[in-house]
């Protein structure tokens, strides 16, 4: 079921409560994909990464190579947001006389920790990774952040560019008055403009706008035509049999609706065994109790159970393990 | 009046009526312009300015294009001094 939907799709996400197993479920996925002949690449855009804990090894912002086909990459959003700090301020310090450097200095390093930079870095990196990761790798599988935190990173490219959007129409505005003004002939009546006179410098300057916003809209778009289309990207909601993270899921489900994502497989992760004793046997009724509210509300939604195993899931060996469990 | 002094009367005649017509619009175009850059400024500063900007992480890096002008922006704007603690340029 699960393997079925992650070989037919090139873009794969997995979301859900904290702690259900997001990361150990990708992973299998990525492993049992790669293990069929993909190239794949597992990317966790989780702040708190778990891939290198996974894996019981180090993982850093470039692609690490796991086994043959399987390459992981833990997005590092500190890290970008320093080197997109670190390039805004030695722009401005090129403008800028030295003495002025050090409040360059302070403007930027106030912005560092502003609401919405971690978001945006770690939208930015996604972006590039769909872009250019699509060149490198036959199929991207993305370990998300708990629900809350994904839901709003799905819709954040159709905000963002909805805003560049609005940005280049008040550029192109701009532009076309100053058009007028140029082929009326000079104007001396204004000379403080902000920005914008007949002059090359100008002009350039203008050239320079309108090509930063153009590049952040194409990177917007892209990435949010990509994660709208159902024939490519696919959202996968992992959960357990417990009240809380089925509540969850319903709602990450409706979110996710919301923002035209399709949402096509569901993954119960640690279901109880029915074999082992009657205290698991307990709890495996009291978890088909939790799956048919579950099955009430998301009807159709197809769905592949994992059962509970008595180790943990460490190394690449055992998340093979897993990935053969997966149908 | 020789034949080439009518002409350049003429001329300068033709140059002052043009002139005459299309300053108002001219004036008014290069006006509109400017109110557009000057909310242009507006948005790139807004985080700064305490209004809240969804995309400040990608208004910043407008920045290097338009910092040399918030000088003008915020006396324009009727800010006799510079509005951002941080930027100190008067």
């Amino acid at each position: 079921m699960l393997l079925k939907l992650a070989n037919s799709k090139k873009i794969l996400f997995f979301g859900g409560k904290g702690g259900v197993g997001k990361t150990t479920v990708s992973a299998a996925t990525a492993a049992a994909c790669a293990d069929s002949g993909a190239k794949v690449l597992l990317v966790s855009t989780d702040p708190a990464h778990n891939l290198g804990h996974l894996f019981d090894r180090n993982i850093g912002g470039t692609p690490t190579r796991i086994s043959a086909g399987l390459d992981a990459l833990e997005l590092d959003p500190q890290e970008t947001v320093n080197v997109h700090l670190k390039e805004i301020s030695s722009s401005l310090h090129k403008l800028m006389p030295t003495n002025l450097y050090s409040e360059v200095d302070k403007h930027i390093a106030l912005a560092k920790d502003a609401p919405g930079m971690h978001e945006a870095a770690i939208l930015e990196r996604m972006a590039d990774v769909v872009e250019d990761g699509l060149r490198d790798y036959d199929k991207i599988i993305f370990d998300t952040a708990p629900s809350g935190h994904t839901a709003r990173l799905m819709v954040l490219p159709e905000v963002m560019s909805a805003w560049t959007e609005g940005l280049i129409k008040r550029r192109e505005k701009a532009d076309r008055f100053a058009e007028f003004v140029r082929e009326l002939g000079e104007d001396t009546s204004m000379q403080d403009k902000t920005i914008g006179n007949a002059d090359d410098s100008e002009q350039e300057r203008e050239s320079q706008i309108r090509q930063i916003l153009l590049r952040r809209r194409h990177k917007f778009t892209h990435l949010r035509e990509r994660i709208a289309d159902s024939d490519m990207t696919s959202f996968v909601i992992v959960l357990a049999a417990e009240r809380l993270p089925v509540l969850e899921t319903i709602e990450l489900h409706q979110q996710l609706k919301q923002a035209s994502i399709s949402v096509d497989c569901l993954v119960v992760n640690k279901r109880a065994p029915t074999d082992s004793g009657e205290f698991l046997k307990e709890r495996q009724e009291q978890e088909e109790i939790h799956l048919a509210t579950l099955a009430k509300t998301l009807t159709s939604l197809p769905r592949q159970d994992i059962f509970l195993r008595p180790h943990d899931i460490v190394g690449l060996a055992a998340v093979e393990s897993m990935a053969g469990q997966l149908t | 009046m020789t034949q080439k002094e009518k002409e350049s009367l003429l001329k300068r005649i033709e140059k002052g009526l043009h002139e005459y017509y299309v300053a108002p619009y001219r004036r008014s175009f290069a006006r509109a312009q400017r109110d557009e850059d000057d909310l242009f400024m507006l948005l790139v500063f807004a985080e700064n300015m305490g209004v809240p900007n969804p995309a400040a992480y990608y208004t910043l890096e407008l920045l290097p294009l338009v910092y040399d002008r918030f000088h003008e922006w915020h006396k324009r704007m009727g800010m006799e001094r510079s509005p951002l603690d941080h930027i100190g340029c008067c």
